[in-house]
């Protein structure tokens, strides 16, 4: 009975709003938007196969690159940074310039300094991504606990050591949330970057079928991108359950009082 | 002197030179700030031979963490020294453990119980074995030994101070300090954690500086209690605790002899806090 | 509740006091000026130096020498308005139908279990990938831009004004029901102050995407605004222009930040808790 009212819950609007999409498109076509079933054979015909290897997967590996390259480099120059209350003054308002920089400005310019190429697309990523992450782990190595500062220094525990076991678990949950942040900013980067200057990839596909008015592929391309925007929520979601199982813990018991 | 008077001594003990294990001379602490300097700590001498344990007890604002910080080692001293067998302390020495106040931030939430109390030890280098076996053995004396997969922040205030003092212990120091380790967990928790520490302490031989605003927990823990006068800070009185060696709850704390030292050290306090300071600390201080 | 996130700042300040050592060395506005000159020096030696050619990334002076001129210019004012417009309309647009659903489906159990999942799938959906469906629908029209900004700070807003309404304190709720407040009553007194400070975060980072999907918008569609003056400068080879712009955005975004910033403060001074973002 639980079981079947939470299925209830899950499916029932998404079951609800199909209907309304399949009722309000098979009655007299419409050039907008192609009904449920049309859609559906268009997407099997449309991306399973050829175009899933010569478009699809090559999209989401330069993402991947890119994204996990911005929160590598983020990581570890947040920590250099962070660490010194010297530099985090200097660097302070340049950062936060390129933070509140629109991240697809910077397909023009690196479109002008590396070339039209892979290398350029994944460099957009990285540098759109890089922000939120680099500033996250700065504010994040800034506000570590004095307590645990001291315990780590009573015990000898210094350099690499209280890095590796004090200084980055503290960071986590707010490095976490700048990632996220550098994932939709990615996706975004990733798609723009192959509509403004690309001949193949997602995006590019995309803009294609739009400019030939092959309605249905479009839609088609929409889900394909919505599709890997919520596997890579899922992924997020899972990759941070696990590594910040000890915060949520924590926050659940604070709260509790 | 009475015979009901304390053995007490004006100003801190101090040891013949060789003798002591921890010893501060004339240690003073001055806080520089933006309103202007604050003289935390004056002038304190006194010396802990090796195995003691003895309590700190002074009003709240009397530079009683302070001073504990400048012995671990986490805060220079604007003058005077504190040595470790001979060794004039500059940073945390490896022979010291420190109990913090906040167990709650000193214990790393990410880190389940036998992985905080291991990780001193890892860092120090400590073969894997032997690791185990320390943490097996600090876990089992705080009687925690069937925790050890378990988040601190799973466990009740007076268990967290448990994982704290098992690191602490586990570490293996000569010298282990405690700040106000049970200000923070309720009055049931606190009497058992106080047995534990004497049960540690004479188990382990381990020398102990415990510092503590409540005169009772004092009494009733230390061989010692130095008593700080109020902020700046000299050593008000140094008693010895002429209680018996076995000390339970409620026995030990129905003595007369209790009574008594529990009421002189009050009025020591009252004192204090009053800003009378003993005489023949200053001159002391002042040759 | 609230006495807990009380102690919680109190707590916060106090150790922002305590880990504050006594002033010593520069003070902080002038490293950052340092920060900045020292960019800026950078900047204007790579193209000098031959790291970069000057026709790629013109130095520095040049590039705020032509921000200067720009500043001079009615069609430069014109794109930062469009660019402006499109942004608040998105965004009051987005807040309020996200305050309205938020609303009306945080305080039904029914009715957040039942979109749950649809929110779940629908949130993660970038909004670029609407930009074909924008231009076949809209053109190079500012509905284009505001298709794509409503979208994306929908769910920003929606998503903490949900945590918000969550966050109700049972008994305040319970005590009003008692009482005989009224729906209205209950909204405008009981959640909406506990919800603010959410739904100020939620603005505060829906302000930021606005600008990033304005530009955007403006710069693949060519709808009006500062990021077609963007993409025509590229493309007509005014390189050092094409940076004076993108130098524009970044100072409309800094400008964004501050203001979203003070509002929120100014907004929830009166509030006790003043709390952080919640990380989802």
């Amino acid at each position: 009975m639980k079981t079947l009212k939470s299925v209830g819950f899950l499916l029932g609007l998404p079951i609800i709003l199909l209907l309304w999409w399949w009722l309000a498109t098979s009655g007299a076509p419409n050039f907008f938007v192609p009904t449920p079933a049309k859609l559906l054979t268009t997407f099997v015909e449309t991306w399973i196969g050829e175009r899933l290897i010569t478009d699809v997967l090559p999209s989401i590996m330069r993402l991947v690159v890119g994204v996990l390259a911005a929160i590598v480099l983020g990581i570890v120059l947040g920590l250099a940074v962070g660490l010194n209350r010297t530099m985090r003054a200097v660097t302070e308002p340049v950062f936060e310039f390129f933070r509140a920089l629109p991240p697809p400005v910077l397909v023009p310019v690196l479109m002008l300094l590396v070339g039209i190429n892979d290398g350029m697309k994944i460099a957009v990523i990285i540098s759109g991504c890089i922000w939120p992450v680099l500033l996250n782990t700065i504010e994040g190595v800034r506000s570590i606990d004095p307590v645990q500062n001291e315990t780590s220094r009573s015990y000898g525990i210094s350099g690499f050591a209280r890095i590796r076991y004090q200084i980055l678990p503290s960071a986590t949950p707010t490095i976490m949330a700048g990632v996220r942040q550098a994932l939709s900013i990615g996706l975004i980067l990733m798609v723009i970057s192959e509509m403004f200057a690309s001949s193949s990839g997602l995006g590019f596909t995309i803009v294609q079928f739009q400019r030939s008015f092959a309605v249905p592929e479009m839609w088609s391309g929409i889900v394909v991108l919505g599709l890997i925007g919520v596997a890579l929520s899922f992924i997020f979601q899972a990759v941070e359950r696990r590594v910040l199982r000890w915060y949520h813990g924590l926050k659940e018991v604070e709260n509790a009082v | 002197m009475l015979s009901n008077n304390p053995t007490s001594h004006a100003g801190g003990r101090t040891l013949p030179e060789g003798e002591a294990l921890l010893s501060v001379r004339n240690l003073k602490k001055v806080y520089h700030t933006d309103a202007g300097d604050i003289e935390a700590v004056r002038n304190l001498t006194f010396d802990l031979g090796r195995g003691e344990l003895v309590c700190l007890v002074g009003p709240s604002g009397s530079g009683k963490t302070t001073l504990l910080k400048c012995i671990a080692g986490l805060l220079n001293s604007t003058s005077g020294e504190v040595r470790l067998d001979g060794q004039v302390i500059t940073g945390p020495p490896k022979k010291m453990a420190v109990v913090f106040q906040e167990y709650g931030r000193s214990l790393f939430p990410w880190l389940r119980v036998a992985e905080n109390v291991e990780l001193p030890l890892k860092n120090a280098g400590v073969p894997k074995e032997e690791r185990k076996r320390l943490v097996q053995e600090a876990l089992e004396a705080v009687g925690l030994a069937h925790v050890p997969k378990s988040y601190p922040w799973q466990l009740s205030g007076g268990m967290q101070q448990r994982v704290a003092i098992a690191r602490a212990v586990a570490y293996q120091p000569e010298v282990l300090l405690m700040d106000e380790p049970f200000a923070a967990v309720d009055a049931q928790t606190r009497a058992d954690l106080e047995d534990l520490i004497r049960s540690v302490w004479k188990k382990l031989g381990v020398t102990v500086l415990f510092v503590t605003h409540d005169i009772d927990e004092s009494i009733y823990l230390g061989e010692r209690v130095i008593i700080l006068s109020s902020s700046p800070t000299i050593v008000q009185e140094d008693i010895l605790i002429d209680l018996p060696a076995e000390r339970d709850q409620l026995e030990t704390r129905s003595l007369p002899r209790f009574t008594e030292l529990r009421h002189h050290v009050y009025a020591e306090i009252q004192k204090a806090k009053q800003g009378h300071r003993p005489e023949e600390a200053i001159t002391m201080v002042a040759k | 509740m609230t006495t807990q996130a009380t102690g919680g700042v109190t707590r916060a300040s106090v150790k922002a006091k305590a880990s504050r050592p006594a002033s010593k060395g520069w003070p902080k506005w002038v490293l950052g000026l340092i920060g900045i000159v020292v960019f800026l020096g950078l900047w204007e030696l790579m193209p000098v130096v031959g790291l970069v050619q000057a026709k790629y990334l013109p130095p520095a002076s040049e590039v705020i020498a032509a921000l200067i001129l720009d500043l001079g210019l009615t069609a430069f004012w014109v794109a930062v308005w469009d660019t402006m417009l499109a942004w608040l309309i998105g965004l009051v647009i987005a807040v309020v139908a996200a305050l309205v659903l938020g609303l009306v489906i945080g305080m039904s159990p029914f009715l957040r279990h039942l979109t749950n999942s649809s929110i779940e799938f629908l949130r993660p959906i970038p909004s670029v990938a609407l930009i074909p469906l924008a231009v076949l629908l809209f053109g190079i029209k500012l509905e284009s831009s505001l298709l794509l900004i409503v979208y994306a700070c929908f769910w920003q807003v929606l998503i903490q004004v949900l945590y918000g309404v969550a966050d109700v304190d049972n008994v305040a709720m319970q005590t009003a029901r008692s009482y005989g407040f009224s729906y209205v009553q209950r909204v405008r007194d009981v959640v909406f102050p506990t919800m603010l400070p959410y739904l100020m975060t939620g603005i505060r980072l829906a302000a930021s995407v606005a600008l990033i999907l304005a530009i955007t918008a403006e710069l693949l569609i060519g709808s009006p605004g500062l990021g077609k003056e963007i993409a025509l400068a590229q493309s007509g080879g005014a390189i050092s222009g094409m940076y004076a712009l993108i130098l524009a955005t970044g100072f409309l975004g800094v400008g964004i930040n501050a203001v979203t910033r003070i509002v929120e403060k100014r907004v929830l001074s009166w509030h006790p808790s003043v709390r952080g973002e919640a990380t989802v």
